[in-house]
C-alpha cells in the first residue's frame, strides 16, 4: 500500500448490547445501507460485498459464504464476495483483501460488513466458547483456562513486572466508561463507573473483577472503502489509510516473542513505529489513540508501544484522566469493547469505524475538536497479534 | 450453593459436569503416555536440539522429524497467575476458587497448568515449583505444580 492510496467514506453501525430478537441479519442489512447512504452512493456502485465472520458460527456464515449478502441488499452490480476469519484481527485482514480488490481495479467500491448476535447462545454454549476459543484444547483447556483467565494471567504478569497498580489497570475501565457515556450505541453508555466500584465488582480472576472483564455483546457495523481518487470525488471528507504495521505472535501465550510479560509494549513498539514511518507521522501528531486491548490490562500494554509514554507507565497516564475525554491523549473514543460491548471479531471494526466518524467529524457528543489523525490497532486470539493503522482526513 | 443444587437450577447433566480432556495427535501422544507414568516430557529435536512445547508434527525451527522425548527435571518456576473466582465452564466449578498459571520450566519450555497445593495468597511470581500429577481418568493424567516446601 502506498500511503493515502485507499479512503474510506461512510459508516452504520447498531446500538450494541443484549438485543435477541434483532437477527445477525437484520444487523447486517441495516448497517451495511447506513454505510451505503452515509458514503454517499449509489448501492449499485458497489462491486465487493466482504463479510466478517460471526462467532460461534451458524446460518449467518454459512450464507455470507452463499453470498445471501448482496443479494439482500440489492447490490445488482456486486462482482467479488468474500469472508475473512482472523478473530479479533479480522478487522485488519478484511480491509487488507479490500485494498487487494481494489487495487486489482475489480471493484470501483467495497461493502465490508460485521454482524454478531451472541444472546442467540445460552450462557453456557457462551462460557464453552469462550474457554475453548482462547486457550489451546490440549494443553490449556484441560486446565480449566478461560479467556478471563489468560487476561487475568497477562495482567498479573505485568502488573508484577512493571509496577503497575491494580488502580490503575481499573482506571482504564473507568476512562474507557467515561466514553461509553458519550456514545449513542454503547452497550454501557447509561451505566456510570467508578474506580470503586471496578475495584469493587465480583472476583471474576484475581486480579480482574467482572467490571474489568468484556461482557459480550450483539452489534455491528460497516463501511464503504474505496481508492483516493474515487473518494475525492464523491466524499467531502474521505478518511485515508497512511500507514500499516502489523506481526504475529503466538497461538499460546506460553510461546509469546515477548518472553516477559512486562516487555509485550516493547515488542510492539517498532510494529506501531513501522505505521507511524510509513504515514510519515509521529506519536505526537495523534490526535486519537484508538486502542483495542479487550481487557484493561492488554490496553495498557498497547498504550506502552505507542511512544506517549515509557513502554511499562501507561497506567499513571490513564490514572491521572489523560485517556479520558478531554485529556491529551484520548484513547479509545468508543468505549472499547470495556464500554461499548464485546461483540466478537466486531470489536476492531467498531474501534475502526469510530476513528472514521471521529476524522469524519460526525462522533457526536465523543467528537474529539479538529481530529485529523489518529492511530489504530486490533489483534486476535490470545493475543496472537497486533496491526497498527494510522489515518488522517488529509494525506500529510 | 453446592454443585448438585446448581446442577438442578440450570439442568446441567452429569455429562455437562465432565472436565475437557486433552485429544492427542499423533506427535503428542507420547507426552500423554508419560504423564500417565508421572513423568513430564518434552519433544526435543536432534538435529538442532531445538524442545517444542507444545509438540509439533516436526521440528519448528529446522523442519527435521528425528526427534527424542526428554524427560523434565519437574522443576519449574512461576512466571505469572490468576486466580479464578467466577464464571469458568460448570465442570471446574467444584474447583473454585483454583490457579491457572504459566510456570517456566527448569528444560525451557514454559508451560499453562494449575498450582495445587497452595495458599493463593501466597503466591509470588519467581517462586520454585515442583511438578505434581493429577490422575483426571483411568486414560489422562495432568502434570500440575505446587510450591516447592522450604
Amino acid at each position: 500500500m502506498s500511503k493515502g492510496e485507499f479512503a474510506v467514506i461512510g459508516t452504520g453501525e447498531v446500538p450494541c448490547g443484549n438485543y435477541p430478537d434483532r437477527t445477525e441479519f437484520e444487523i447486517a442489512y441495516s448497517v451495511s445501507r447506513m454505510a451505503i447512504q452515509d458514503a454517499g452512493i449509489d448501492k449499485s456502485q458497489i462491486g465487493a460485498v466482504l463479510g466478517a465472520a460471526h462467532i460461534m458460527g451458524g446460518e449467518y456464515n454459512t450464507e455470507v459464504v452463499f453470498g445471501r449478502l448482496p443479494e439482500a441488499i440489492g447490490l445488482r452490480n456486486c462482482q467479488v464476495t468474500g469472508q475473512t476469519v482472523s478473530g479479533g484481527a479480522s478487522s485488519h485482514s478484511i480491509r487488507r483483501t479490500a485494498e487487494g480488490i481494489l487495487r486489482a481495479g475489480e471493484a470501483e467500491y467495497v461493502l465490508i460488513v460485521h454482524s454478531q448476535r451472541f444472546s442467540q447462545f445460552s450462557m453456557n454454549e457462551q462460557a464453552q466458547y469462550f474457554a475453548v476459543a482462547g486457550s489451546d484444547l490440549e494443553f490449556e483447556v484441560p486446565y480449566g483456562m478461560t479467556y478471563n483467565a489468560l487476561a487475568a494471567m497477562v495482567t498479573q504478569g505485568y502488573m508484577t513486572q512493571t509496577g503497575t497498580t491494580v488502580e490503575q489497570v481499573a482506571s482504564v475501565v473507568v476512562a474507557c466508561n467515561r466514553w461509553a457515556r458519550l456514545q449513542e450505541n454503547a452497550m454501557f453508555r447509561d451505566k456510570e463507573l467508578t474506580l470503586e466500584r471496578v475495584l469493587g465488582g465480583r472476583m471474576v480472576a484475581y486480579p480482574l473483577t467482572a467490571y474489568m472483564c468484556n461482557v459480550l455483546a450483539d452489534g455491528g457495523s460497516a463501511y464503504v472503502m474505496t481508492t483516493a481518487e474515487n473518494a475525492r470525488k464523491v466524499c467531502d471528507k474521505p478518511v485515508y489509510i497512511l500507514g500499516e504495521g502489523s506481526d504475529y505472535s503466538h497461538r499460546s501465550i506460553i510461546k509469546s516473542k515477548a518472553r516477559n510479560l512486562s516487555d509485550m509494549g516493547k515488542y510492539l513498539a517498532p510494529v506501531a513505529q513501522k505505521a507511524y514511518d510509513e504515514a510519515g507521522l509521529g506519536p505526537s501528531d495523534m490526535d486519537i489513540y484508538e486502542v483495542y486491548g479487550s481487557y484493561p490490562g492488554v490496553n495498557l500494554i498497547v498504550m506502552d508501544a505507542l511512544g506517549i509514554c515509557e513502554p511499562g507507565r501507561s497506567g499513571a497516564l490513564v490514572e491521572a484522566g489523560e485517556t479520558s475525554p478531554g485529556g491529551k491523549y484520548p484513547c479509545s473514543t468508543n468505549g472499547e469493547s470495556l464500554g461499548m460491548g464485546h461483540t466478537g471479531t466486531g470489536c476492531g471494526f467498531a474501534i475502526f469505524v469510530e476513528g472514521v466518524r471521529q476524522l469524519q467529524g460526525k462522533a457526536g457528543r465523543a467528537q474529539v475538536p479538529n481530529a485529523r489523525f489518529l492511530i489504530e490497532n486490533c489483534g486476535g486470539g490470545a493475543f496472537m497479534d497486533c496491526h497498527f493503522t494510522i489515518m488522517g482526513n488529509e494525506i500529510p | 450453593m453446592n454443585i448438585d443444587e446448581i446442577k438442578e437450577l440450570l439442568g446441567l447433566t452429569d455429562e455437562d459436569m465432565k472436565k475437557p480432556l486433552p485429544k492427542p495427535t499423533k506427535w503428542s501422544q507420547p507426552y500423554w503416555d508419560a504423564a500417565k507414568k508421572h513423568k513430564l516430557v518434552f519433544k526435543k529435536c536432534t538435529k538442532c536440539g531445538h524442545i517444542d512445547h507444545p509438540p509439533y508434527l516436526y521440528c519448528t525451527e529446522c523442519h527435521v522429524d528425528d526427534h527424542e522425548w526428554i524427560e523434565s527435571s519437574g522443576k519449574g518456576v512461576l512466571n505469572a497467575y490468576a486466580v479464578n473466582h467466577f464464571g469458568v465452564p460448570f465442570p471446574f466449578w467444584p474447583d473454585l476458587p483454583y490457579v491457572t498459571a504459566m510456570v517456566d520450566v527448569e528444560e525451557g519450555p514454559r508451560m499453562i497448568t494449575n498450582i495445587v497445593e497452595c495458599d493463593p495468597e501466597e503466591l509470588k511470581n519467581g517462586m520454585e515449583l515442583e511438578v505434581v500429577f493429577q490422575e483426571r481418568t483411568s486414560e489422562f493424567t495432568l502434570p500440575q505444580f505446587r510450591p516447592v516446601k522450604k
